[in-house]
């Protein structure tokens, strides 16, 4: 983590540096108007004092009186100026993530986790855009601030002026730092004591049953007590830094006070300094740390938006994609597999040998044991994952060489977790084809069993889906994403376990439809009645392909299909 | 929001000796506030209008080099304990909400507020440390400094007091008055705001998705009008949410302006001396000072007192008293449900439900999901009271029974195996001999000859470093190694294929021939077909009245 990651990050807020500047200007304006408050009101209470005429106190009276306003005003102003650049800036960091993302090698969204993803392009740009308001716009106002009070403090006694800077660097830089610095060693000794409280926490309330039952409720709870004991044990020893930074702080005016003090009484009686000017130069400083403590705060949000930066920077230089090298339009079947070994990137293969022939007409079926990387070899195939050794071409083309949407436009893959969008059915469906009609979408919902479940939906085909279909069971939403791989306009269609969660007569009737299907259809399932209908099932076993053939052949030639078969007719 | 919530001091012994300390650090700030000005004022005032002598002034300010040592070392002071006690008070509610949570059961844990407890216990709770660390302190000086200051200038200076005096009770009924204003407003823009957000989240989760679907492109500018529209409306809210900020610095400081404006008019006229000019000049502010900060740190710390307003109303929450009697030994004993109904909001679930496990024999529950499986498990177990009907060993109702010597006889598998940290030996118990002929049964054998340590190797909490179907498999061999009476099987081969099934239907066959009871949850037909006893579970749906 350096320092660079934040200016980087900074960077890509890409703040007006008008807007920005504005702001600065009427922060440092509506501070400045509660030091020259302090000022004008000390110069009038010591020239008053002297009683002179009283129209020589006029503008003085109006001053302060119009500095009294300008404050609370200028602030107002200041704070919504800032809200507005920082906010701008968070809209054009998230607009960037999502065209670096989009353009991305698939394989790094796919090992991102989805909350994980939403953390970072969510609360993770919301702390790198608060360091405008919260860490650099403080900054620069304290930084103008103390530097126009030092200085005309020096120009009325110029050892005054001197030490209230010294004194404001101590606020304002020092005690920031060790502020910042306390905060974060608590933090970093926090961490595995917060993991472990969190984990305890949450076996405790997922399994209060299963652990009470089994007697093991109390060692747990004993066990959330150590770990808390341990995080207090953290905060415990980073409070003293920071108590020490609250004292600096506090120290710091006391100083530049008794500092105007001691250094201004011999002046005066040297002739150096009008006595009115002493009451400036002593009472002023009390008003010229507002700006700084702020500052404590500042370096401590600095530092939580760095932290935020390098999550949200990790996702920005994902390696992106190689720009196309076979300029093909749009690839076109069939999709030919030759020994292709299948992986994550930097992961060792979990299927190797792996050769399909898919084109219109022919639907294969992948069967296997759960965890032998059925999915991962699906992905494959839809390009999505870049394969590990072996070919793989569209019409010829390699697949690897052809742009991504040539290949999305002739192969398409319906994924177990795949997004369900926060909007209406129709919409949903949508993703796979722009042009899709209501009639259309109601047939394709019809062929997956969803004819009830679209009539009982308060708006049909324009029923509103909550965010990621939590509105939605387990089957339905199953049903609704196999639904939006059909809708697609691709010949070729890749669909991982369509019937997971439905009962057996269910499932093995959208298999055997699906398999009919006249485009190419690769059907990933652990259903094994419907493969009747499977033009070639493809067996998996321990990473390579263990037999293949019709589903009668496999029935007449693995004992282990013939088991499993067997087993699952005589359970249903 | 209540300012300082009794029942803080009441739950959480920490925040009591901090409240004290904290409310005595007031006193003293107030006294050397007050200490401070009229040090500064004497000072001042003699070196201006009587040109005083650095020899002349310097006892004074010895004491006020003292009285600017001693604040510094009470904000030192008050920062130390803040942090201490934010953490411990945060640990103490923490380890309380989750014990009562626990205690009151997994019932209560799924429905209604129980699942909002596991965001409080983690993460809502650390908000009580903006309140701790930067508003108490505030709330005290404001209970201190604000009346013990204004009473000095008072004394000083009883017109520049009633100035004071005039705008101080503004500031909280501008503060209402704006709020109430603006409510209604900043409500409608927060969801509006929330709404955005939210959409450009879904967007960007979606993006893999669109890929598979090569449409990732087009996105790109509708993340951006969502985020100016997001931007929008946020501002909305902010303009009106920053007028009562606007509001209290406006009154503040244009008093302290009148009230310099005030002073200066008076020493022109003599009726003032400079010395008690400048103390007052210098209090002004401070009176207001404590009350500014409150309103800076009001939103921050009304998210902590709102999470510990939720852990009280979990700690309030009954927890039924548990029987006393000891369990009746289930090798012999007959536990039987009668007539067991448990209201839900949408009827019955189980509903009029009759069960009897007799020692020895395997019982299955049936019935098709939602039907109440689970929840009949639950009130067999005594983790839950059954509103109709009733639960009894032997006759003796199992709401008289101590839970813990029912459960020293009980070994439950639930759904999703629960398995706490520690080695695959330390997990499973049992010794070397018993233990390989268990596992050579579950397939555990196969899983341990593929970990790197064997059966020393460790398992992290909840069994992390395996599949769900290995962990099954570990846990079912737990289950054939202990040696209570009865074993609770729920739904043991979901997860699991055809091959995984096969081991739970040689487990269960291994349970019964070892004389066990198995009390099971079960829809696949093979297993089923292994029972002694089948029991259709039913649900009711609610009377329409």
């Amino acid at each position: 983590m350096t320092h660079g990651t934040l200016r980087r990050a900074v960077r890509l807020l890409d703040l007006d540096p008008r807007r920005f500047a504005l702001a600065l200007l009427l922060g440092t304006l509506a501070l400045g108007c509660g030091v020259a408050l302090a000022a004008v009101s000390a110069w009038l209470i010591a020239r008053a004092s002297q009683m002179p005429p009283v129209l020589q106190l006029s503008v003085a009276t109006v001053a302060v009186r119009a500095f009294g306003i300008g404050r609370g005003v200028l602030r107002y102003l200041e704070r919504l100026v800032s809200h507005d650049v920082a906010l701008r800036g968070m809209t054009q960091l998230r607009t960037t993530l999502y065209e670096r993302l989009a353009v991305a090698r698939p394989e790094t969204l796919l090992a991102v986790r989805r909350g994980d993803l939403l953390a970072r392009v969510g609360a993770d740009v919301d702390t790198v855009g608060d360091v405008v308001v919260r860490g650099l716009l403080p900054a620069g106002v304290a930084a103008v601030l103390g530097a126009g009070t030092v200085l005309a403090m020096c120009a009325l006694w110029p050892p005054a002026g001197l030490a209230l800077g010294a004194c404001l660097v101590l606020a304002g830089v020092v005690a920031p730092a060790i502020a910042a610095r306390a905060a974060r060693s608590t933090e970093q000794r926090a961490l595995q004591s917060r993991a472990d409280m969190t984990a305890t926490a949450l076996g405790l309330l997922d399994d209060a049953g299963p652990l009470r039952v089994a007697g093991r409720a109390e060692a747990e709870l004993a066990a959330l007590r150590e770990s808390d004991r341990r995080l207090a044990a953290a905060a415990d020893a980073g409070a003293g830094p920071a108590a020490i930074a609250a004292g600096l702080g506090q120290l710091a005016v006391g100083i530049a006070m008794l500092a105007a003090l001691l250094t201004g009484v011999p002046a005066v009686g040297a002739g150096l300094l009008s006595p009115v000017e002493l009451a400036v130069v002593v009472l002023t400083p009390l008003a010229a740390f507002e700006a700084t403590s702020l500052l404590p705060a500042a370096a401590i949000q600095v530092q939580r938006s760095r932290a935020a930066a390098v999550r949200v920077l990790a996702l920005l230089d994902a390696p992106t994609d190689s720009p196309a090298t076979d300029d093909a339009a749009a690839g076109r079947p069939p999709l030919v597999a030759s020994d292709l070994a299948c992986g994550w990137p930097g992961a060792p293969a979990v299927v190797t040998r792996l050769s399909l022939d898919l084109r219109p007409g022919r639907s294969v079926a992948l069967v296997g044991p759960s965890g032998t990387g059925k999915t991962t070899a699906l992905l494959t195939l839809a390009g999505l994952l870049p394969r590990q050794s072996g070919s793989l071409t569209l019409d010829g083309h390699d697949v690897g060489h052809l742009d991504r949407h040539a290949v999305a436009a002739a192969v398409v893959v319906g994924t177990e977790d795949a997004h369900v969008f926060g909007t209406t059915v129709l919409e949903n469906l949508r993703v796979a084809r722009g042009d899709l009609t209501a009639t259309e979408a109601t047939g394709i919902l019809a062929r997956v069993g969803l004819t009830d479940w679209l009539a009982g939906l308060p708006d049909g085909l324009d029923t509103v889906l909550g965010p990621d279909a939590r509105t939605v069971s387990g089957g339905e939403r199953r049903r609704l994403l196999v639904a939006r791989a059909l809708a697609s306009s691709a010949p070729l269609l890749l669909v991982d376990e369509p019937a997971e969660h439905l009962d057996p007569d269910r499932a093995d009737a959208l298999v055997t439809d699906l398999l009919a299907d006249p485009r190419g259809v690769v059907v990933v399932t652990h259903r094994l009645s419907p493969l009747a209908a499977a033009d070639e099932v493809v067996l998996l076993d321990g990473g390579r392909v263990r037999a293949r053939g019709s589903h009668a052949t496999l029935v007449a030639t693995v004992p282990d299909y013939r088991d499993a078969y067997e087993r699952e007719r005589a359970n249903d | 929001m209540r300012p300082l919530d009794p029942r803080l001091l009441r739950h959480a012994r920490a925040a009591r000796g901090y409240v004290a300390l904290t409310a005595a650090l007031g006193v003293v700030t107030a006294a050397l506030v007050v200490a401070q000005a009229l040090l500064l004022a004497h000072a001042l005032g003699a070196a201006v209008s009587d040109g005083a002598t650095l020899e002349v002034l310097a006892p004074t300010i010895g004491w006020l080099a003292a009285v600017v040592a001693v604040r510094a070392l009470v904000t030192a002071v008050q920062e130390r304990f803040a942090h201490r006690a934010a953490t411990r008070t945060v640990a103490e509610l923490r380890e309380q909400v989750v014990a009562h949570a626990v205690a009151l059961g997994p019932r209560w844990l799924a429905t209604g507020e129980g699942p909002s407890v596991v965001t409080l216990a983690t993460r809502g709770l650390d908000a009580l440390e903006p309140y701790f660390v930067r508003y108490l302190p505030q709330l005290l000086l404001a209970a201190t400094v604000t009346p013990g200051v204004l009473l000095v200038v008072l004394g000083l200076d009883w017109i520049s007091a009633g100035i004071l005096v005039v705008v101080l009770p503004l500031v909280p009924i501008f503060m209402v008055l704006v709020g109430r204003l603006t409510q209604g407003r900043s409500e409608q823009g927060l969801a509006a705001m929330q709404r955005l957000g939210a959409q450009v989240l879904d967007l960007l989760a979606g993006l893999p998705t669109l890929r598979a679907h090569g449409r990732e492109r087009g996105p790109g500018a509708r993340v951006r009008t969502l985020g100016d529209a997001h931007r929008q409306a946020t501002m909305g809210t902010l303009r009106i949410a920053f007028l009562s900020g606007m509001v209290l610095e406006l009154l503040t400081t244009l008093s302290v302006a009148l009230v310099a404006v005030g002073i200066g008019l008076r020493l022109v006229e003599g009726h003032l001396d400079l010395v008690t000019g400048i103390a007052v000049l210098v209090l002004a502010p401070e009176v207001f000072l404590p009350l500014r900060q409150v309103g800076v740190q009001f939103h921050a710390a009304a998210d902590g007192v709102a999470a510990a307003g939720r852990a009280f109303e979990v700690l309030e929450t009954p927890v039924p008293a548990a029987g006393t009697r000891t369990a009746p030994d289930l090798r012999t004993a007959t536990l039987r449900l009668e007539g067991v109904g448990v209201r839900t909001s949408g009827g019955s679930t189980p509903h009029g439900l009759d069960v009897v496990v007799r020692p020895g024999t395997v019982v299955a529950l049936t019935g098709p999901s939602g039907v109440g499986k689970t929840t009949a498990v639950e009130v067999a177990l005594g983790l839950l009271g059954p509103d109709e009907g009733r639960a009894s060993i032997d006759g003796v109702d199992l709401v008289d029974v101590d839970p813990a010597t029912l459960w020293a006889q009980v070994s439950w598998l639930p759904q999703r195996p629960v398995l706490e940290p520690g080695t695959v030996a330390e997990l499973v118990g049992g010794d070397d001999g018993t233990r390989s002929a268990a596992a050579a049964l579950t397939g555990l054998d196969g899983v341990v000859a593929t970990l790197p340590d064997g059966w020393a190797t460790p398992l992290g909490r909840g069994g992390a470093g395996l599949s769900l179907g290995q962990r099954q498999r570990v846990a079912l061999t737990r289950t054939l190694l202990s040696r209570t009476p009865l074993v609770v099987l729920d739904e043991p081969t979901a997860h699991l294929d055809a091959a995984g099934e096969q081991v739970v239907l040689e487990t269960v066959r291994a349970l019964r021939d070892a004389g066990r009871t198995v009390l099971l949850v079960a829809h696949r037909p093979s297993l089923v077909a292994l029972a002694d006893e089948v029991v259709h579970v039913r649900s009711a749906a609610a009377v329409l009245a």
